[in-house]
């Protein structure tokens, strides 16, 4: 299998938080790192880490919402990949309380991949690893596919109903990924915006919600909603 | 035997500098290749790819011939030339016959009629609103740059100028976060249509039409406002007004 195909494999017939800790665990594997995470960066109530290849995965996760500096959130305000092969390089340090702070766990290596949803960005996939050295390119590539992928976990966890669903065999992350980036999708989006007073990424969320309890496609719903034969309803 | 249209030639040597650009490049290594195909393809002996430095100066950074970079080195010293002037004013400079100019460049003139050429032309090159060097071109025959010609070597100095501008080749961990970029940008340039069409109640191609109009007025970029749009609160009323305000009534 390719390296796609081991990543879609892994959150394929998952939801949320346990699709999100499988991915990293196929990280893990497949990229030669030590641990890995995947934290929101998005309103209040959901910011920090979601999902972990572990305990010490968390806990190097976590730690840079509790010091307020760390790869994730800058990658989020740079919408772009951070990339630290060596924290214990003076060159390299870039974080002065969490880069030390994850030498002492044993930390050198950190990458950080934006996640994005609904056109924003709004978490990453963070990478750790105990020894220096940079992504190889296939690594690299592969990481960025990861955290394309990622954007449905976190999708599913900014949806309360979704989160307390069971595991769904028969849902296709990839596919999912196809529908949900269609124009008709995004226009609906930004119409629901104006409809209902929410940010982006929660209309994405009620869009993808309504079609799931309506056993409908996304883009059906879409397509729906933009010739106003369908009107969401405002909690 | 046919020989190839001009206008194939400029073409396949565009798509193999932009192929150069993309794949692995060396600066001097392109620009003296691109002098070379704009003597081929304008029909001049020879060219020299200028460029200023901090305080000014033009410096040769690629030609095609040892005498035009003689040349270019003496206009440089002397501080006049075709390639100074429309480094100077930011535009074309065109001479069909150097003899008809002795009194605009009385030492440039006559070293290049020393060295065999009979005409020379000077096309600016230009990035970020500024002129930041010059082709120049040089024939042994009398003769015009036409518009045609000056369009090619025009081509030609812009995508010199993105070859310095660019230093090093991109790299997939360059490449893929600007895709993803961009996916980014259209994404959001989608709901801003959908949202537009909610609000101005017209069809998602008028909203399109409508952004880009206000964008083109305003002098801002599409993904800039759609973004503001879909993202602060506070700006949508207004900019919902403003942007509404291009609508052309129906006659």
């Amino acid at each position: 299998m390719s390296i796609s195909e081991r990543l879609i494999a892994a959150v394929d017939g998952r939801r949320g938080v346990d699709a999100a800790d499988r991915l990293c665990e196929a990280c893990v594997a497949l990229f030669e790192v030590d641990a890995a995470a995947i934290s929101l960066v998005f309103d209040g109530a959901n910011t920090g880490t979601l999902g972990s290849s572990g305990q010490h995965a968390r806990t190097c996760d976590e730690l840079q919402f509790l010091l307020g500096e760390g790869p994730c959130l800058d990658s989020v305000t740079r919408r772009a990949p951070v990339l630290v092969v060596d924290l214990a390089d003076p060159d390299d340090a870039r974080w002065p309380i969490y880069g030390p702070a994850m030498l002492d766990l044993q930390v050198r290596g950190v990458f950080a991949m934006p996640v994005v949803v609904a056109g924003e960005y709004v978490g990453a996939l963070d990478l750790f690893r105990a020894q220096p050295g940079r992504l190889e390119e296939s690594q690299f590539t592969g990481a960025v596919a990861a955290a394309e992928l990622a954007g449905i976990p976190l999708l599913d966890l900014l949806d309360g109903d979704l989160h307390a669903a069971a595991a769904d065999p028969g849902s296709n992350a990839w596919a999912e990924l196809h529908t949900l980036s269609r124009a008709e999708v995004s226009q609906a989006t930004g119409m629901l915006v104006a409809q209902l007073e929410i940010e982006p990424a929660e209309a994405l969320v009620r869009l993808r919600a309504h079609a799931y309890s309506t056993g409908r496609s996304a883009t059906d719903v879409a397509r729906d909603i933009l010739d106003r034969k369908l009107r969401l309803e405002s909690d | 035997m046919t020989e190839t249209p001009r206008e194939t030639r400029v073409l396949d040597a565009v798509v193999s500098l932009v192929d150069s650009l993309l794949e692995d490049f060396d600066v001097v290594d392109l620009l003296t290749e691109l002098t070379e195909r704009c003597a081929e393809l304008l029909d001049v002996d020879a060219a020299g790819f200028l460029l200023a430095d901090p305080l000014d100066q033009l410096r040769l950074l690629a030609a095609t011939t040892e005498q035009a970079r003689e040349l270019e080195l003496f206009q440089l010293q002397a501080d006049e030339g075709p390639c100074v002037d429309c480094y100077s004013t930011g535009q074309p400079v065109s001479v069909a016959d150097l003899n008809d100019v002795t009194a605009r460049w009385p030492r440039f003139v006559p070293a290049a009629l020393d060295a065999g050429f009979a005409s020379v032309h000077a096309v600016p090159v230009r990035a970020a609103g500024i002129v930041i060097g010059a082709l120049g071109l040089f024939g042994s025959d009398s003769g015009e740059l036409n518009d045609a010609d000056r369009l090619v070597a025009q081509t030609l100095a812009h995508i010199a100028c993105v070859a310095v501008l660019q230093e090093r080749a991109p790299t997939p961990s360059t490449v893929l976060p600007q895709l993803r970029s961009a996916l980014a940008s259209r994404v959001i340039v989608e709901q801003a249509k959908g949202y537009l069409r909610e609000t101005l109640d017209v069809s998602v191609d008028e909203a399109f039409k409508l952004l880009r109009s206000y964008c083109r007025a305003n002098g801002e970029h599409l993904t800039d406002v759609a973004r503001r749009l879909m993202t602060d609160r506070n700006a949508r009323p207004v900019l919902v007004s403003a942007i509404g305000e291009f609508i052309t009534p129906a006659t």
